[in-house]
């Protein structure tokens, strides 16, 4: 595995939200570079920058200072349509309440991300029902995310974020609607992506034992790298 | 992304908040119902007329008093024309034959019973050519009457429907007081005006209403084969309006003189212009359905802000996200276009059919692809127009708050 291939390279990014009077800077000045392959934690209190800074790295927002490279792409130079593909393309978005569109059905929710992709619509079911067999809701395809448990909707959003084979996936605090149980089980999905898929995975929490999964953690405080070592792979099981 | 499978979005969308929906939908139908019903009867109106005027022939001129310019205010004010009038006319080379009609109101009493009618005087045996041939003359029954004796017609309406004894041929009735006899029924001449009036022979017409001067209504003149229509009648009017200006500070009014084709525009247009003015206010009902449209997408927007969150954190650019809300308008205003169109066909054809039945007044749905064609590219037209603001909100939101916004 050729791990020095940048996959993404935050330079110095700066963020701060303005609303009414109030001022918050919420990133200053993060820098960071995720290889092919890695598997990242980034860990921080609340209020710190972490949903900031993850919505950043997939072109969700945009930083108020600094640069953001994916794949080598300067991504400050796209207009909004280019970031959407590239968005669609190459990132595959994890979220705390899981955000599958309520009212299409499983395997239609895995299938979307593909059709905006242009990917055509048979191709993109059976592209989705594996995944979805991978991660063992094949039985429920045809069910809407309110017929199923927590831990079963963010395998599907799990399954989603595959869906155009994404260079990194980003989630962001993917067990905090879970008990910890079930946390447990979606992070073992997301080590079996990174180990035998080979998968470059980036994780935000707050809870030091969900960071415990990643190879390489960051702990960021006020909108600031204030840590980053790689921890030993012997630390995980 | 293609525009089928946004297409098939729009449409689940739609299906997810059926009632509301459904409501939508209803406004636009309501507007398109009323546009359609309303314009394939107009057009039917307007066919019947027209069919009727030109039916008439193209060597047929009308001269009756009043302006042009106001053509059915001149045809119900009953002014009349003087007896110089009708001589002018019949000096003209391009004359053939003239059919001076005069009428008015008259109390005909039947057996016992009194009814008013609308009383025709006319040359009958003089005219009767024109009228067979231009008119659509016919007797059912009887016989034409005798210009000497005191001998009357009357429209197929009367026969039946006015008296509560039905009219026989031969028996005797009184018209203002005056005896006279009924000799025959006329066949339908197509209008009710025609087939409700009674008609009697100038002579005893002059009579009956008591009048010495014969002044008539209106002149119906046939052309003489080889003559321009057209050219007559401005010869016509041209002497007619010379007459005019010798007897300066008359009182009388103008005179037209109107071939028949002439008269079918005026008619066409007057009708035209009336059409469009009961289409007009019937697009505010669709108006109406055109906001209604775009309320339910604004709402469907503020509901959906989580899901164009959602599509846009999974690669939906904002094209997509605003086609996706466009079409859905455009849906609800196809749907309802297509239901509108419907229910306007079937009504505007139950109607049609009710007055198949009728003795005398037929209306001809006109339905054409045209006005189909018109009301549902319309209407889908209507939907997107109403769903462009909504979607282009919905395009706008930035997906950091529209994910925020629930946390
Ligand atoms: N849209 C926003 N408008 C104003 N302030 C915001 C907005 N988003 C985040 N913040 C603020 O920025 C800081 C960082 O927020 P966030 O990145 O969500 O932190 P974390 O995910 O680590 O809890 C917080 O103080 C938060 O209140
Ligand atoms: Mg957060």
């Amino acid at each position: 595995m050729n791990m020095k291939e940048v996959v993404l390279r935050l330079e110095n990014v700066y963020k701060t939200y303005h609303s009414g009077e109030v001022e918050t800077r919420a990133l200053r000045g993060i820098t960071l570079e995720i290889y092919k392959g890695s598997f990242l934690s980034i860990v921080g209190p609340s209020g710190s920058g972490k949903s900031t800074l993850l919505n950043i790295m997939g072109l969700l927002d945009f930083p108020e200072k600094g640069k953001v490279f994916i794949e080598d792409k300067d991504i400050t130079t796209l207009d909004l349509d280019e970031l959407a593909k590239i968005r669609g393309k190459k990132i595959g978005f994890v979220f705390q309440q899981f955000n599958l569109i309520q009212h299409l059905t499983i395997l239609e929710n895995v299938t979307l991300p593909m059709l905006f992709q242009n990917v055509s619509e048979i191709e993109a079911q059976k592209r989705a029902k594996e995944l979805l067999r991978m991660v063992g809701l094949e039985e429920k395809v045809l069910r809407r995310p309110y017929q199923l448990s927590g831990g079963e909707q963010q395998r599907v959003a799990i399954a989603r974020a595959l869906a155009n084979d994404p260079s990194i996936i980003l989630a962001d605090e993917p067990t905090g609607n879970l008990d910890s149980k079930t946390g447990k089980m979606i992070m073992e999905i997301f080590k079996h992506l990174h180990q035998d898929k080979k998968r470059t995975i980036v994780v935000v929490t707050h809870d030091s034992y969900i960071a415990s999964y990643g190879e390489q953690k960051i702990i960021i405080q006020d909108g600031r790298i204030i840590s980053n070592h790689q921890t030993r792979k012997e630390y995980i099981s | 992304m293609k525009i089928t499978l946004l297409l098939k979005i729009a449409l689940k969308n739609l299906r997810t908040r059926r009632l509301r929906s459904w409501l939508t939908i209803l406004g636009i139908v309501i507007g398109v119902f009323l546009v359609i019903t309303l314009l394939s009867l107009s057009e039917g109106v307007k066919e019947n007329i027209n069919h009727q005027l030109r039916s008439l022939g193209k060597d047929i001129i009308f001269v009756m008093p009043g302006e042009e310019s106001n053509l059915f205010a001149s045809m119900v004010a009953g002014s009349k024309l003087e007896e110089e009038d009708v001589k002018i006319v019949e000096r003209n080379k391009g004359v053939d034959n003239i059919v001076p009609m005069t009428y008015g109101g008259g109390v005909m009493r039947y057996k016992g019973e009194a009814k008013q009618v609308f009383l025709v005087g006319l040359p009958i045996k003089k005219s009767l050519e024109i009228l067979k041939e231009y008119h659509g003359w016919d007797l059912k029954c009887g016989d034409w009457p005798d210009p000497f004796k005191r001998e009357i017609i009357v429209g197929s309406q009367i026969e039946k429907d006015l008296f509560k004894n039905d009219i026989k041929v031969g028996e005797s009735a009184s018209i203002n007081g005056v005896k006279v006899r009924i000799v025959g029924i006329l066949n339908s001449l197509g209008s009710k005006r025609d087939d409700s009036a009674v008609y009697v022979d100038e002579n005893l017409y002059w009579q009956i209403t008591g009048t010495r001067t014969k002044e008539p209504n209106m002149l119906l003149v046939k052309v003489k084969d080889g003559y321009d229509p057209d050219k007559v009648a401005q010869k016509i009017k041209q002497d007619l309006e010379e007459r005019t200006k010798r007897r300066r500070g008359s009182e009388k009014g103008k005179v037209m003189v109107l071939t028949s084709e002439k008269m079918g525009d005026i008619a066409e247009n007057i009708l035209g212009t009336i059409q469009a003015a009961i289409i007009a206010f019937a697009s505010i009902s669709i108006l109406v359905g055109g906001i209604g449209i775009m309320n339910t997408m604004f709402t469907s927007v503020r509901e959906r802000i989580r899901e164009i969150g959602i599509m846009k954190a999974i690669g939906a650019t904002n094209n997509t996200i605003s086609l996706i809300f466009l079409l859905e308008a455009g849906m609800i205003g196809l749907i309802g276009g297509i239901g509108g169109t419907v229910f306007g066909i079937s009504f505007a054809k139950i109607i049609e059919i009710y007055f198949r039945n009728h003795p005398t007044f037929h209306l001809k749905a006109y339905l054409s692809w045209k006005i189909i064609l018109f009301g549902l590219i319309f209407s889908f037209i209507l939907g997107c127009l109403s769903g462009y603001l909504p979607a282009r909100s919905a395009a706008k939101l930035r997906a950091t708050e529209a994910l925020r916004r629930f946390e």
